[in-house]
């Protein structure tokens, strides 16, 4: 089985795990409205950290922040990092990008590569091996714990870190700008009234192994699945077939009773949201409650993944169903279980839910004590 | 490997058989693409990153041969590269960087993660399958076969397009991709 | 107006790569989307972009892009309406 060890969370609501978890439960969030930012000309709303404390000459901020949660995530563990059965997986969008911008003169422009910028990271820990960027749109950090899940079953390695990481960018903005995609204010996942998603700075480590035997509290990755909509790069399907068949792979033969939540993608975009809703209706699911992350850390990315998978640890830990923040009223064809208010559960095991540019949807089966 | 393709800017190389063209660079591309699919208008809207990789699956795909279009879900699109989007980066970055002609292009923006090709060719042949992307700094046969192989430990996942396509500016791109059944 | 409907056509196929067509090819009054030319909703985005480069107009709604949009003649109607460039 394979198990997870130790992880981190460095974002704006703490840089630990717990830290975040309980800011989140109390209902915080960074979001911020930000005017005249990057010299962008739309006003924007996202949850950004604050990049003076992490000014540097030697590294990017990016590199930063993973180096920093990867180190705590380890502090206490006996993982040899410097070990070659050791193997890291960067999950990440947009890496260095805003390197790009002429203005940008800090760094030689081979840190824009992705691989360079995973090797800064693993040179830091001493690690021998060469990094593996999982860069699969917003997907990536389900898949990079697929990836983990593999390389750990095959027997090539006894530890695999998976650290998932995006900053924003005026180019990463102004991006989803043009897509009419953000939202004016606060994001409201699934509501009646939502208007597009926020956007948000983090990095989130899982350090995962594999074991013969579990104890009831460790929680195992069970199953996890990665699959395309087959429609178009950038609009999600109507019929929610990626969604859907990545749901159905990862729910398997576990009955949906035991489920305490999925963790949605929930960006709050219109198509999004609607999505979702159809591909969890499609799996039968759509008795299990479902809440969305994106209310208080905004979209993460390539982070995302992994930063929402550790929440919903932390909220089952905590016999709780976290409340999404900033629904008020269901928006979307499909009656869903939302609520904005925290819940208790006793269940434990949960399904991490994300779709992506490109077409592709990618769902997690998590279980506390593993699958009984 | 059942099949592979090679795609260089002076190269064409199909099962270990060179392909004639007449043109380089770009504009090979193009001319692969008017020679060989002709029937896909979307291709002028690609970045050159998912030309080329539309173009290697394509010719891959002919090279198997019984082109049927079915909808299926058990194969996958994994892709690798060093350069991840970087062309299209380029070229989105070239939109918002005068501040005084900022006119972010969402037809760029799309493109600018590396993964999109997987997505077109997920569209074109109706691949329900797993499709994701990877980045390594240098081209890594072994490390590329052997995710390919653990990718197989998906249950339903029975062949891959899998390989290397990169391109770091229009004139200059790399595709290596094969065809993989899983009993190989 | 002619000249307009025609700079216009030259504009749709140069932003939304349209490699293989001419302005000959492309009916004043076909649908834009749909039937006609079969544009895509990224292409939608771009004609507002283009829009706001070539003309000066800023559509601060993206679903008034479903009624301008339904033609060239009712696109080519609506810019010389609302052209500040």
């Amino acid at each position: 089985m394979i198990v997870c060890v130790a992880h981190n969370i460095i974002s704006p609501l703490g840089v630990t795990s717990a830290d975040n978890y309980a800011a989140v439960k109390s209902g915080r969030s960074a979001l911020k409205r930000y005017d005249g930012l990057w010299g962008l000309p739309e006003p924007f709303v996202a949850s950004l950290l604050d990049r003076d404390a992490y000014a540097d000459d030697r590294q990017t901020i990016d590199e930063k922040i993973v180096i920093d949660s990867v180190s705590r995530a380890l502090e206490n563990t006996s993982v040899d990092v410097t070990s070659s059965r050791v193997l890291f997986i960067i999950s990440t969008t947009k890496g260095n990008v805003f390197l790009l911008d002429k203005r940008a003169n800090a760094f030689p422009q081979e840190r824009v590569r992705l691989g360079m910028m995973a090797r800064e990271v693993t040179r830091h820990f001493g690690n021998p091996n060469e990094p593996i960027v999982v860069s699969n749109a917003c997907i990536s950090g389900v898949c990079a714990q697929i990836e983990a899940m593999r390389y750990l079953e095959s027997g090539a390695y006894d530890y695999v870190i998976v650290c998932g990481v995006d900053v924003q960018s005026a180019f990463i903005v102004s991006g989803f700008q043009s897509f009419k995609a953000l939202s004016p204010d606060e994001c409201k996942p699934f509501d009646a009234n939502r208007q597009g998603l926020n956007l948000g700075d983090a990095a989130a480590t899982i350090v995962f192994t594999k074991k013969d035997k579990v104890g009831d509290n460790e929680w195992v990755a069970c199953r996890g699945a990665i699959r395309n909509d087959a429609n178009h790069i950038s609009g999600p399907s109507r019929t929610g077939e990626g969604s859907y068949r990545a749901l159905k792979v990862a729910l398997g033969d576990m009955e949906p009773e035991k489920l305490a939540f999925i963790n949605a993608h929930g960006t709050a975009t219109s198509y999004n949201d609607e999505m979702e809703s159809i591909a969890i209706e499609r799996a039968g699911l759509a008795g299990v409650p479902v809440n969305s992350l994106k209310g208080y850390y905004g979209h993460t990315m390539g982070a995302a993944g992994v930063l929402e998978t550790i929440i919903s640890m932390q909220a089952v830990d905590d016999h709780n169903i976290l409340g999404t923040r900033g629904f008020d009223t269901l928006g979307v064809t499909h009656p869903l279980d939302v609520s904005n208010q925290n819940r208790a559960t006793e269940k434990r095991a949960f399904i991490k839910l994300l779709s992506g540019f490109g077409g592709c949807n990618a769902a997690l089966l998590m279980a506390k004590g593993g699958l009984r | 490997m059942r099949h592979s393709v090679i795609i260089t800017p002076d190269h064409v190389i199909v099962d270990g058989n060179p392909l004639m063209h007449n043109e380089k660079g770009s504009v090979l591309l193009t001319e692969l693409y008017r020679n060989h699919i002709g029937d896909y208008p979307k291709f002028f809207k690609m970045d050159t990153l998912s030309k080329l990789g539309f173009i290697a699956s394509e010719l891959l795909l002919n090279a198997e041969g019984n082109r049927s279009f079915e909808p299926r879900e058990d194969r996958a699109v994994i892709l690798f590269n060093r350069h991840a989007s970087l062309q299209a980066d380029t070229a989105y970055q070239a939109t918002i960087q005068d501040p005084d002609n900022f006119f972010p292009s969402p037809a760029a923006f799309v493109y600018t993660l590396p993964n999109i090709v997987t997505g077109e060719i997920a569209i074109r042949n109706k691949y329900f399958g797993e499709t994701s992307f990877i980045v390594i700094d240098d081209y890594d046969e072994k490390i590329i076969m052997e995710n390919l192989k653990n990718a197989f430990q998906d249950p339903m996942t029975t062949s891959i397009i899998g390989g290397w396509v990169d391109c770091s500016d229009e004139e200059h791109f790399e595709a290596k991709i094969f065809l993989i059944e899983k009993e190989n | 107006m002619d000249e307009l409907i025609y700079t216009l056509k030259q504009q749709i196929i140069e932003a939304l790569n349209l490699e293989d067509m001419k302005p000959e090819d492309i009916d004043d009054n076909a649908s834009l989307f749909g039937e006609g030319l079969g544009l895509d909703s990224i292409d939608a985005l771009e004609l507002i972009v283009m829009m706001e480069k070539n003309y000066g107009i800023k559509l601060k709604d993206p679903t008034q892009g479903k009624e301008i949009f339904k033609s060239v003649a009712v696109m080519a109607d609506f810019i010389a309406k609302n052209r500040t460039k």
